[in-house]
């Protein structure tokens, strides 16, 4: 995707601000707590995300994270506790939530009986756009999906069909967009146009809240970072800082056929500490997978077993 | 209001593409034909009800058994699929469209369904010779039937929960008010007791409303019913799109 085509389709109508934003916070979540039957989805939830932001949601599988975009994008209903965005509640002002939001969800939900275009325009009717002709023509064209416009979404790719979505989720300009797990899938490629289109978006003020299993794509991407863990906040921050928090080096070593981590705050402490190991030992700076590791215990956890 | 709009079109863009597969409007339209014929030709020479021919009797009576059953069918598998397999059904819920629109777009695609396989049945009809006269409250019970069973479907649609709940409903609910409602032989030839258990049912006000020639006091209470029917069913279906939570 051309940054150029990428601007021109976006300031062709500049998206609505909402009077939020003038305070600086587009989303705000006070508190909610999900709860399916004996499951505690969300615990007692609290973040805000700053207008321009790029947040990414990390956790383990059933952290809760697409429960947290369901509540944020009116699917669902939080047992307890407010949300808002743009200062609007999502609860008893869903309409005008709905009108800045855009969402990808983590399943591809097109009709895959319909074509890609079809897809498109009911899509831009339920949301009253005007120019919807030229806006699904330039948003396909941006999705690299010109020439398969007229086929049925059936018969594309799982690559197509993932870029097809989140053109959808583009094509009302939203102020803030909820990507779940958007490169889930794709190959190195398509994966790096997304990631792209994501910094376009942030250049141009939208707000993304973004969930994804891939370190290094919170890394390359997020301005912060929170991790959930079984419907919990245990880490918030900039993945720098969250970095620094659990020690800025790590030292891998062999024992009984596992890899050990040890997170350092220096490359000293970790030489000093490798002198005790046998066998090949990796000194190297640490990343958020790390960090991940270390607070939800994850890896970590199955290795000692 | 004008969201209803783009949820209608899906439904007939889906619609479409189906009924371009000429085996899906074959077995939809099968039942109804096998009955016209089977019932028709089979019994028609012998019996007569209310001085006229038996298939001047079931004509009217298929056609408001399948009016009811596409309307129903087609709008409770559309929600049901689209909600629990395909989750088409969240946008809806996550673009600016008022849960009034969502409904009524939905409920006017079951009408069409319903309408479009009432006509194919009369279509039929005709050719077999059936004298089905002008009757002044045949349009309207028609466009009512589909409204209420349309609105039923989009209960059924957002209460199952799986596929196999929208077919049980069918079968217990929808196929028994179809033999009992005056379909195939009169309400009146049933015992009582069960006659009044049968006006509680719409689809034989539905019936009722077919066959009369007059608009007496009963017809605008059948028409009444079917009113009340309607406006409750739809009524749920705002509602449950409103609290639709997952
Ligand atoms: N409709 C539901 N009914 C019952 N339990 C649910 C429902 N939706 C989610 N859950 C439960 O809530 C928890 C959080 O699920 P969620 O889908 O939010 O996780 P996630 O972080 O998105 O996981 P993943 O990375 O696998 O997508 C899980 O334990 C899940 O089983
Ligand atoms: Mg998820």
């Amino acid at each position: 995707m051309d940054r150029r085509q990428w601007t021109a389709f976006y300031l062709s109508a500049p998206p609505r601000l909402p009077l939020a934003s003038v305070f600086g916070h587009m989303i705000n979540i006070d508190h909610i707590t999900k709860i399916y039957g004996a499951i505690r989805a969300l615990d007692s939830l609290t973040l805000v995300i700053k207008q321009g932001e790029v947040f990414g949601l990390l956790g383990p599988n059933g952290a809760g994270k697409t429960t947290t975009i369901k509540i944020l994008t009116t699917l669902s209903k939080p047992t307890s506790g407010r949300a808002a965005i743009g200062g609007h509640d999502v609860e008893k002002e869903p309409l005008a939530v709905k009108n800045i939001i855009g969402v990808a969800p983590q399943e591809i939900n097109l009709d895959k009986e319909l074509t890609a275009e079809q897809n498109l325009r009911v899509y831009g009717m339920l949301h009253r756009l005007d120019n919807l002709g030229r806006d699904i023509k330039d948003i396909l064209e941006l999705a690299g999906l010109s020439e398969r416009s007229n086929h049925l979404v059936r018969d594309f790719s799982g690559g197509m069909q993932r870029r097809l979505l989140i053109a959808r989720a583009l094509l009302t300009k939203p102020n803030v967009l909820f990507l779940d797990e958007p490169t889930v899938g794709l190959d190195p490629q398509v994966r790096r146009q997304i990631w792209d289109l994501v910094r376009n978006l942030k250049e141009n003020g939208t707000t993304v809240f973004l969930t994804t299993h891939y370190i290094e794509e919170a890394e390359a991407l997020c301005t912060r970072v929170g991790i959930l863990s079984r419907g919990r906040l245990i880490a918030l921050g900039t993945p720098q800082e969250l970095k620094g928090e659990v020690g800025g080096f790590v030292l891998e070593y062999q024992e009984n056929g596992n890899t050990r981590y040890i997170l350092c705050q220096s490359r000293e402490e970790a030489h000093s500490l490798s002198q005790s190991k046998k066998g090949p030992i990796i000194i190297r700076e640490s990343n958020l997978e790390d960090v991940f590791i270390k607070l939800t215990g994850e890896r970590i956890g199955k290795a000692e077993q | 209001m004008f969201g209803s709009y783009p949820v209608f079109l899906r439904e007939m863009m889906l619609f479409r593409r189906r009924f371009l597969r000429l085996g899906y409007f074959f077995s939809a339209m099968f039942a109804p034909l096998l009955y016209l014929l089977a019932f028709g030709l089979g019994l028609g020479h012998r019996i007569s009800i209310a001085g006229g021919s038996y298939l001047d009797f079931l004509l009217p009576g298929l056609i408001a058994m399948s009016s009811m059953n596409n309307s129903y069918t087609w709008i409770a598998t559309s929600l049901t699929v689209g909600r629990l397999h395909f989750r088409t059904f969240q946008i809806f819920i996550q673009s600016p469209v008022s849960p009034f629109a969502i409904v009524l777009g939905e409920v006017l695609a079951g009408m069409v369904r319903g309408l479009f396989a009432s006509s194919m049945i009369l279509l039929v009809g005709f050719f077999l010779g059936s004298g089905l006269y002008f009757i002044p409250l045949f349009i309207p019970a028609l466009l009512l039937n589909c409204f209420l069973f349309a609105s039923l479907g989009v209960v059924s649609g957002l209460k199952a929960k799986s596929h196999e709940d929208t077919a049980t409903f069918s079968n217990f609910f929808i196929l028994p008010m179809a033999f009992f409602g005056g379909t195939f032989f009169p309400v009146e030839e049933m015992p009582r007791w069960l006659q009044f258990v049968i006006r509680l049912l719409p689809l034989a006000h539905t019936n009722k409303l077919m066959r009369a020639k007059c608009m007496g006091s009963d017809c605008l209470f059948s028409l009444a019913v079917l009113v009340i029917f309607a406006v409750i069913f739809f009524v749920i279906s705002i509602h449950l799109v409103r609290t639709y939570s997952e």
